[in-house]
């Protein structure tokens, strides 16, 4: 990395927060997406706004490139470091600045850990909607680059829809701020929250965010249902939604998803299971219970074999345990794998999987299946060896088509994870020329030097090569898993 | 008002190409909306008009911009669904007016504004590019969400062809209750207090009235238990707030409709959270108001214009005016100009949207 430029950072960071030596930087050279590694040049540990912002004007003055991290547990590889550049760690903006319950908001700095928040309001009965499934680790900066979803979007949606204002830097130095404390956000003039978050990291970095609370649940009733076949599964989706219901969350997850969450957390699934179910009501006590005679009615009639409703918060605990590790449970099944993260329209779920089935006898691959049914969020777990030759190669073009059949089918090639790095050759089948083209225009005109997250996103720029394999350290640890 | 009508993309392009100031209009719902545009084109959304997708199972329908808002509550209806952010003015404006001036009636409070459900957009912009934003999935992340920035824009950065919406199933049944306050403390106090329990409420409403002020509330789910709930919210509020009298009311209408009785010259929205209700009423005591969507957003009615604008600003609060001969409608704190000015150059860097 050029000297000045780490000059001009020492002017700002005391040494034992600004990294440089190669031993420092190795815990930064790769993201959730496992497969991909670059050394940055530097990483800057700022502690305040300040430091933040002269750290953004100096890389837009001496055009460096940067990336702002969280925890770097992105699966579309959004936080992977630039070769070279300069990653901004900002874990240590990690206080929560004001709770005003009765207004039922949150001040926090970007690097606060999602599941945090939840546990800050949880005296005055409130709680932090968004849950991905890394939400112990994972820094709401994070969630507001790449508009984090979870298990429990189609009420109450993702990142977007809990952010009410928040102040940031743009990736040319100037600090502006839009929205306010009112559920309403911005509510007069355009909604530039909603234009910030999911913007990947490219426009700049959040400096402080208010996040709207809302009232915890008072009945949770989680059903667990196990059917013969995969499409019984999809169909008893169909039927809940057609009921009139609108259900916290609508999980599926297919034989191999079962087999590999049974062998890692042994979380006590009908073992002959083709697919399984899982249904959450929540909210005010009487109106769940009247919600879930109906649903009770609705899965009798589903054709499910077994029907499990959790009687205890362990129960239910127990039963979310199993899916919310369904992705590191694969890696016990097989050395590598690729998490995909399309769309498409729920009544075409049980098309969507035909299809992948029949595109992983082509390549010779398996692939386990476990998606937030309710949104149509497909997350195909490809796995493969990487230390067979070619191996890797074969699930990326799986994946590939995989993403191509969401857009055929009307749907996304990403629910929840970004493009980041990795999907962003696929941006072409999603978008026109023209619209790339406007999205990369609009990104010129907040970075005119392209420094902030370069590389993710558009297609066609330089890309670092796929090295590693196996899963995240982290992962291995069970500290985090991907959803 | 005059306007021109295109009938297709093809047509709105080449007016954009054709004049230098273009100001759009739906149906005229909000004239506060259109006194500033002086000699602009007048493009009219009529022409895109009608429902192009719905697939009640997915959750989601698309419909032309100048589609009136009672075309589309009308065909929602019949598969048991509805726009769970509550077009405010549901029989007389465009959905694309709704939108593009951002708003939401009362029962807004229950899942969200419209940000929050729209998903997608065909647009034009100033140079004349017709594309799309966002998609047409009740969840995608994919590219910048330019849909959500056309949320109050107003028409200023690009026409709006086509919107695509999340839409909810409707709850079955709605039940109504008011509460008489003796002051606006006893009643924030309610708010508070609802704020920090669970009860689900579709709309939270609150205005002056004869004697002190009136708390007003709806509930939605099943019919069988909407009485228990009621029962149990009335009991909750006698017994932890100071609520005086009252009871179930049959008039969900009266808390549905926030804009009721407010007569003035001038009829402003200004977003603000509750605990900034205390500093403006008490400047706004003789005027005609009321407050929506749990004391998020107040409707102010006047005759002075030019005292509320600057009242807002003292209080730093933002105002829309969309009643009124306002030379803008723009009120109070001036707008975010640096990332906003960012979208403006590359969508309309002939400033031809006004």
């Amino acid at each position: 990395m050029n000297h000045p430029f780490i000059q001009a950072l020492q002017q700002i960071y005391p040494a034992e927060r600004l990294l440089t030596r190669d031993v420092q930087l190795l815990p930064y050279e790769s993201d959730g997406l496992t497969a991909f590694q670059t050394k940055p040049g530097a990483v800057a540990l700022p502690v305040d706004e300040d430091e933040i912002i002269s750290t953004v004007r100096l890389c837009h003055q001496m055009e460096v490139p940067f990336v702002a991290r969280g925890s770097g547990t992105s699966l579309s590889g959004g936080s992977l470091p630039i070769a070279d550049g300069l990653i901004i760690g900002l874990n240590r903006m990690n206080r929560i600045k004001r709770i005003d319950p009765r207004g039922r908001i949150a001040v926090v700095e970007p690097g606060v850990i999602n599941l945090h928040i939840t546990h800050a309001v949880e005296p005055y009965g409130l709680y932090y909607a968004p849950d991905p499934s890394s939400q112990s680790i994972c820094t709401i900066g994070g969630n507001i680059a790449f508009n984090s979803g979870g298990a429990h979007c189609l009420k109450y949606g993702m990142t977007s829809n809990h952010v009410l204002g928040m102040k940031v830097v743009l990736a040319d130095g100037t600090v502006t701020q839009f929205g306010s404390e009112s559920l309403d956000g911005v509510g007069i003039g355009p909604d530039l929250v909603g234009l910030f978050v999911g913007s990947e990291g490219l426009f700049g970095i959040a400096l402080e965010i208010t996040l709207r609370l809302m009232p915890a649940p008072q009945l949770y009733r989680t059903v667990l249902a196990a059917y013969d076949n995969l499409g019984r599964a999809g169909d008893a989706v169909s039927m809940v939604v057609a009921s009139g219901l609108l259900p916290g969350a609508m999980e599926i997850m297919d034989r191999l998803s079962i087999k590999a969450a049974e062998a890692a957390v042994a979380a006590g699934y009908p073992p002959d299971a083709e697919a399984l179910l899982i249904v959450e009501l929540e909210g005010e006590a009487l109106q769940v219970e009247a919600e879930f005679a109906q649903l009770q009615g609705v899965i009798e009639e589903s054709g499910a074999f077994e029907v499990r409703v959790a009687q205890s918060e362990e129960e239910r605990a127990r039963i979310w345990k199993g899916r919310k590790s369904a992705f590191s449970a694969v890696g016990r099944l097989s050395p590598d794998f690729i998490v995909q993260d399309g769309v498409v329209p729920r009544s075409r779920l049980g098309e969507a999987l035909q299809e992948i089935d029949a595109i992983k006898s082509k390549y010779g691959l398996d692939v386990a299946n476990v998606f937030h049914a309710g949104d149509g969020n497909l997350h195909p777990l490809i796995l493969y060896d990487g230390r067979e030759a070619g191996a890797l190669e074969r699930a990326e073009a799986l994946a590939g088509e995989i993403l191509a059949m969401c857009v055929d089918l009307g749907g996304s090639i990403t629910g929840e994870h970004g493009i980041g790095m990795e999907k962003r050759d696929y941006m072409p089948a999603m978008f026109s020329d023209q619209e790339l083209e406007i999205m990369m225009a609009l990104r010129r005109a907040i970075d005119p030097k392209e420094i902030a997250n370069r590389g993710k996103m558009f297609p066609g720029v330089e890309a670092p090569a796929l090295q590693q394999h196996g899963l995240h350290p982290l992962e291995k640890q069970g500290v985090i898993s991907r959803e | 008002m005059n306007a021109n009508v295109p009938a297709s993309i093809g047509e709105l392009q080449a007016l954009v190409k054709a004049h230098d100031r273009i100001h759009v209009v739906g149906n005229g719902s909000k004239p506060a909306l259109h006194h500033g545009a002086g000699d602009a084109a007048l493009a009219g959304a009529g022409g895109f008009c009608g429902i192009i997708e719905y697939q009640p199972q997915e959750f989601t329908l698309t419909a032309g911009a100048g589609t009136p808002v009672s075309v589309i509550a009308a065909e929602l209806k019949r598969h048991g669904q509805y726009l769970p952010f509550d077009p405010l003015l549901p029989n007389s404006s465009t959905i694309g007016g709704t939108v593009a001036a951002n708003l939401s009636g009362a029962r807004r409070y229950r899942y969200g504004g419209i940000r929050d459900f729209i998903l997608g957009a065909r647009v034009v912009d100033g140079l004349g590019r017709a594309f799309r934003v966002g998609g047409k999935v009740v969840k995608n992340a994919a590219g910048f969400d330019l849909s959500k920035f056309l949320v109050g824009s107003l028409g200023h950065y690009a026409i709006m062809t086509e919107l695509t919406f999340k839409v909810f199933p409707e709850p079955p049944q709605h039940r109504a209750l008011r509460l008489r306050y003796a002051a606006l403390p006893d009643i924030l106090d309610a708010v508070y207090y609802l704020n920090q329990n669970i009860y689900e409420l579709d709309a939270l409403e609150f205005a002056p009235a004869d004697a002190g002020w009136s708390l007003l509330l709806c509930l939605a789910g099943f019919e069988d238990t909407l009485p228990s709930r009621i029962l149990a919210l009335q009991e909750s509020l006698r017994a932890d707030t100071a609520g005086l009298d009252g009871g179930e009311g049959d008039d969900v209408n009266a808390a549905w409709q926030p804009l009721a009785g407010l007569t003035g010259d001038y009829l402003v929205k200004v977003a603000l959270a509750p605990k900034q209700i205390p500093g403006l009423d008490a400047r706004v005591s003789h005027l005609k108001r009321r407050y929506s969507i749990g004391g998020n957003l107040a409707w102010v009615a006047t005759d002075d214009l030019k005292m509320l604008d600057a009242l807002l600003l003292e209080q730093g609060l933002r105002g829309l005016c969309i009643r009124g001969a306002a030379s803008s409608p723009l009120l109070g704190m001036p707008l975010e100009v640096s990332l906003a000015a960012r979208v403006k150059q590359v969508l309309d860097p002939m400033n031809k949207f006004v």
